[in-house]
């Protein structure tokens, strides 16, 4: 019963991840790359959300008055990705300017990331 | 015996590593002693440790006051000893390079000290969401140490680096959401108690994410396009360190999924086609190359395939080949790319540059009385008794191919880089030999651990 409310959350998600996967590996723009990336990760954070999620349960935060609360340990889970997620978005904008400064232009110059 | 607790092993670092600053505050000098102090240390605490699991068995930690499965623990069984004594003595050994070196840079020495902590702390812990952030820890500075020649190869394999690995993150991610949505454990062996309640497709999938994710560092197909952009990019002991830390981290992460979170039959089987693809693909690629580092990276990446070929065989001798093929790879390969970066072939009128690289690619190619003989010789004898035969003439091929190149480059020479050998350098180089000789001429003194910690993986346990 918990997974036929969430099935909508699970679509947006995995339809999040599809498009930031498409974006890695069809594109040659650094930045849209990066932005695909930071899509992929925000579907997965929103899955693993959706995860903890318990019908009519409030924050957990202990609570007599609310004795249902959502599983926490997936909140936590997505906090540290958020911050994980963050700090390599920075990484990759600071590479994609010190790429930007040797080259004098943000395309790859070959079939992208996924050439071998 | 002094009992050393496994978290000392990344707490210290990782302190130590903050400090620097402060220490460059005081005096620039002080930089490469201090963290190299700290280096030595470190390896001695694992070297302690490795002798503590020898004896006693397998080392648990308890952290933060909470009993597990809710708390996180930390376990170190044999095989994660072993390559915390490999990951941490090497570091210390490449980091002896750097001395006499025109380039002074504090950050580096901090990132080479957080690397090394965290890739201590993906073979110590007993986590599963602790072994992703450090998976994380070890991406995020391994980025930057690519990154670190500024050059714009460096930035382009910087960048590679970071779009794969963060996909890779991702896929991680997806296998611990689905593991955990069915299990609502992180803890391993709560894991490996439990796994088998779940539904066979959703195992399987959990699998496939987990193997896709830990590829990107373990250097195996299909996300490992990075690996050749990212070493020809960074300098010689940066693509020393990689071939060292984080892929042998990786290697264990596979070993760990395989053995205790998901070990289904076809997730060996999985492991053992992206094995056979990895190897071929890298050797072939290798065999290409005109750059000697790229030549090596492709060439790293089919060792990678190799030794993923013996874990995915899952019996002791093929298990014991890998700890081997593990080892030779570390030793070999941080020496060869050391090594390459003044290697032409007026060197081998060198000897003393000369020597250790002509033992480093003998261990390589799978010559006697080399670790990498010892791994090849334990697969090929695995591989026939259970009568293997295809796989067989696929790693013969593989190994004849290595060795048509690896020829090339020692007779051919490369020249890639006119600067000189540092002192520091050739005595780094020659540690790395000197060590590739002992484990060859005396194979038993890693064959009695890789013994135990086969049994021990083979059993379901850490």
């Amino acid at each position: 019963m918990t997974y036929e409310l969430l099935q909508p959350v699970f679509v947006i998600s995995m339809a999040l991840i599809a498009i930031g996967l498409y974006g890695v590996m069809s594109k040659k723009n650094i930045l849209k790359i990066i932005l695909s990336i930071g899509i992929m990760d925000t579907g997965v954070n929103i899955l693993i959300v959706a995860m903890g999620y318990i019908p009519g349960g409030t924050a957990p935060i202990e609570n007599g008055n609310y004795p249902v609360y959502m599983d926490p340990v997936p909140q936590a889970l997505v906090l540290t990705a958020i911050v994980i997620g963050v700090s390599v978005t920075a990484l990759a904008l600071a590479v994609a300017m010190g790429y930007y400064r040797k080259t004098g232009t943000l395309e790859l110059d070959d079939e992208g990331v996924m050439k071998w | 015996m002094v009992s050393i607790p496994p978290v000392l092993l990344i707490a210290f670092p990782l302190f130590f590593a903050f400090l620097a600053p402060l220490i460059n505050m005081v005096s620039k000098k002080a930089v490469k002693p201090y963290t190299l102090f700290v280096l030595l240390l470190n390896s001695l605490f694992a070297i302690l440790l490795f002798l503590e699991v020898q004896s006693n068995s397998v080392v648990y930690e308890q952290l933060s006051g909470f009993y597990p499965p809710i708390g996180i623990l930390l376990s170190v069984g044999y095989i994660g000893a072993i390559l915390a004594v490999v990951i941490n003595v090497l570091a210390m050994v490449v980091y002896i390079s750097y001395f006499g070196d025109v380039e002074n840079s504090v950050k580096f020495s901090m990132i080479y000290m957080l690397v090394t902590a965290s890739s201590t702390g993906i073979v110590i812990t007993g986590d599963l969401f602790n072994m992703f952030v450090f998976f994380e820890i070890t991406a995020v500075g391994s980025y930057g140490l690519v990154a670190s020649m500024r050059t714009k190869k460096a930035f382009e394999g910087a960048f590679k680096y970071i779009v794969l690995g963060s996909v890779g993150s991702s896929f991680i991610l997806l296998g611990i959401a689905t593991i955990y949505g069915y299990l609502k454990t992180l803890n391993f062996y709560d894991i490996a108690a439990r796994i088998n309640t779940m539904p066979e497709t959703a195992r399987l999938m959990a699998f496939i994410f987990l193997l896709i994710g830990i590829g990107v560092e373990a250097e195996i197909f299909p996300l490992n396009g990075w690996v050749p952009d990212a070493y020809e990019g960074s300098s010689n002991r940066v693509a020393s360190f990689l071939s060292l830390g984080p892929s042998k981290a990786g290697i264990y992460a596979i070993i760990r999924l395989l053995f205790t979170l998901v070990p289904i039959m076809s997730g060996f089987t999985l492991a053992l086609i992206l094995g056979i693809f990895t190897l071929v693909i890298g050797e072939l690629a290798a065999l290409k190359q005109k750059d000697v580092k790229r030549m090596l990276a492709y060439s790293s990446i089919g060792q990678m395939g190799l030794i993923l070929i013996a874990i995915s065989m899952h019996s002791k001798f093929a298990f014991i080949a890998a700890v081997f093929l593990m080892v030779s790879h570390a030793l070999a390969k941080s020496l060869l790319f050391l090594g390459t970066r003044n290697y032409d072939a007026g060197t081998l009128k060198n000897p003393w540059i000369a020597g250790p690289i002509f033992i480093g690619v003998l261990s390589i190619i799978g010559m006697p009385p080399f670790p990498g003989f010892w791994g090849k010789w334990y697969l090929m004898l695995n591989l026939a008794a259970e009568g293997l035969w295809s796989i067989i003439l696929i790693v013969v091929f593989a190994a004849v191919v290595e060795g048509v190149y690896y020829a090339r480059f020692l007779f051919k020479g490369t020249g890639s880089d006119a600067r000189s050998i540092t002192k520091s350098e050739v005595a780094a180089i020659f540690l790395l030999a000197i060590m590739l000789v002992l484990i060859g001429i005396f194979p038993q003194y890693l064959y009695t651990p890789a013994v135990k910690a086969a049994a021990s993986l083979l059993g379901g346990g850490p």
